[in-house]
Order: C-alpha cells, then structure tokens, then sequence
C-alpha cells in the first residue's frame, strides 16, 4: 500500500522542528526576544544614516494601534478574514462535490 | 518586509510608488477579464487570497532571534500569475498599513513593489520554468512559494540600500547589512511556508482538478498524476 500522507509528515516536521530549534536557541535583539525584522531593519536605517529613530517622522500621518494587545487583535482579524474565505470556499467545493 | 512609514525618503517613496501603480491597474484589468470568462475562477481567487491575508499576518519567529512574516503569495502566482497577485498583495498591505502601523501610505508603493510584484515575478518565472518538465506540481509550488517570498525580501533589502548607501561602501555595503537583518530571518520561513502552501495545493487538486486544468495551471497528465499518488 502506498503511504498517502507524505506531504503532510514533512509539513509536520518541519514546523515542529524549526519551532522547538527557533524557540530554544532565541537570542536577543536589543533586549527584546524575537522583535520583528521591521523594527530591526528601521534601526538599521538609523544607525547608517546617523538619525536617531525618534526623529523619524511619517510622511502622512498614521494612525497606531493603542498598545500590543488591540494590534495582536487587529492582526488575529486578518488573519481570521483569510481563514473564513478559505473555509467557505474549501466547503462550497466539498458540497458541490457531494451533489455531483 | 514593511517599510515602516516615515522611514523612506519622499523621492523613493514617488519612485516606487510610479512602479506600483501601473502594475495594480494591470492586475485590476486582468483580474475582471480572469472572471469575466470564468466564473469558477472566484472561490479558487478566494482561496489563494485567503492565504495572503491568513500568512502575511503570522509574525513567526526565526533562526537570527528576530521575527518576520511570511508572503503566502506562492498559490495566487501559480493560479493567477504575478499582476493579478499584486491586486491582493495591495489589499493586504493597504489593510496593515492602515490598521497596524506596519507600513504605511507613503511606503505602501515600496512595500507592493517588494511584495507584490518581484517576488511574484520571479516565482513566475521559477513556475514557468517548471510547468512543462516532469517535476513533481508539489515540488514546484514549494520552489515557487519559498523564492517569492526570499525575494520579496531581498527587494526591501535592496530598496533600504538604495535610499541608504553606506558613507563606506556605498549601495553594495548596506545592501549586505539589510540582507543580514531582512533575508537570513526568512530562510527558515520561506522554506516552512513552501511545505504549507505544497499541503494546500494538494487539497484543492483533491478538491477542485478540473478548475486548474480549465485554468490551464497544469496539464490535465501532471493533475491526474498527483490525483493518482493521494489516493
């Protein structure tokens, strides 16, 4: 018999492994663990040009979300934006698929 | 790969902006003509869709201690080629740029060229290299998925080196340390979001063959190939 779920042990695999490696060999950038390469690479641009980071200021004014806790929010929504599509459509296609 | 808002001057923010918009109004154009000769083609824009906006919101964290995002484009270039991924990547972006902070209006032309238009290109292209060869589809969404998304950050890398030369160096010296910061975190990343992407295409061949044959994505012989290796 052949094995059908060689994509999904690999898929598997490789999240599980990059996980446990990433989270247990975590170094700090600039006293906070795992901050994002965004914030990294504007610290970069600092520190080439000379301009400290505050004095970076937006072009058209932005608005922020207040605190880590509404932007984690904000970023669940997309994502579950995405994930309702992707469900709807997945079941559309098993349902259209059972009728025929 | 967001080019935070304020962080890039207003000459590159014009260029890359000039850039962008022909490609967002091409992907517009090809977009209606795409359903307007076959309706079916909605859910599978949906679904590829769908995983821009649920894998570029994913922060995840990385081998350099830091953490990045991953594109999730690697399916949309696939089924519907580079101009109309750029479409989506442009809702993505305008989404985060105005609800997250993460880029904003004036980097938001940068941030599409990046995103939404090399590193779509250069899947493309890895997709059409692979299409007509024997190459396992599977293989092929994994290599289309993992280089888009390397060099959509590679791209940002080269933008924030060209708006900042280094005093020694020059272009080439600070194109090296954004590399450091914005390409060796994706790696792992690139290559997780291969297998993912590689996992969903294999349900909707399981799902849905006949709308990538009619599409023409792949060949009728490769999909009834895959079909025939899952079950």
């Amino acid at each position: 018999m052949k094995f059908r779920y060689t994509l999904e042990v690999l898929t598997i695999i490789a999240i599980v492994a990059f996980s446990v490696i990433l989270l247990y060999s975590g170094s700090n950038v600039n006293g906070e663990k795992f901050a994002g390469t965004d914030t990294a690479g504007s610290q970069g641009i600092a520190e080439l040009s000379g301009t400290p980071l505050e004095n970076f200021q937006p072009l058209i004014p932005q608005w922020k979300p207040p605190g880590t806790e509404i932007e984690s929010c904000l970023f669940a929504l997309q994502a579950a934006i995405g994930g309702i599509i992707v469900g709807v459509v997945f079941g559309f296609w098993i349902g259209s698929g059972k009728k025929a | 790969m967001h080019i935070m808002e304020g962080f890039l001057p207003l000459q590159w923010c014009i260029i890359w902006w000039i850039v962008a918009l022909p490609c967002i109004l091409l992907g517009m154009y090809k977009l209606r003509k795409v359903l307007a000769s076959d309706r079916e083609a909605l859910p599978l824009l949906g679904v590829t869709g769908g995983f821009i906006f649920i894998l570029s919101s994913l922060k995840l964290p990385s081998v350099t201690g830091s953490s990045s995002h991953p594109t999730g484009t690697g399916l949309s270039i696939i089924s519907f080629g580079p101009w109309i991924t750029c479409v989506v990547c442009a809702i993505v972006l305008l989404f985060q740029a105005l609800f997250l902070a993460h880029g904003g209006l004036s980097t938001l032309g940068a941030n599409i060229v990046s995103m939404g238009i090399v590193g779509p290109i250069i899947g493309y292209a890895i997709y059409r290299l692979l299409r007509n060869t024997p190459v396992n589809i599977y293989i092929t969404v994994f290599l289309v998925t993992a280089f888009a998304d390397m060099f959509t950050y590679i791209t940002t890398s080269l933008q924030l080196a060209l708006a900042y030369p280094a005093e020694t160096g020059g272009v080439a010296s600070s194109f090296i340390l954004f590399l450091g910061i914005f390409a060796l975190t994706q790696i792992p990343l690139a290559i997780i979001e291969g297998f993912v992407l590689a996992l969903v295409f294999k349900y909707i061949v399981a799902l849905k063959p006949d709308i990538l044959i009619r599409l023409n994505i792949f060949s009728k012989e490769k999909i009834n190939a895959a079909r025939n290796e899952a079950s």
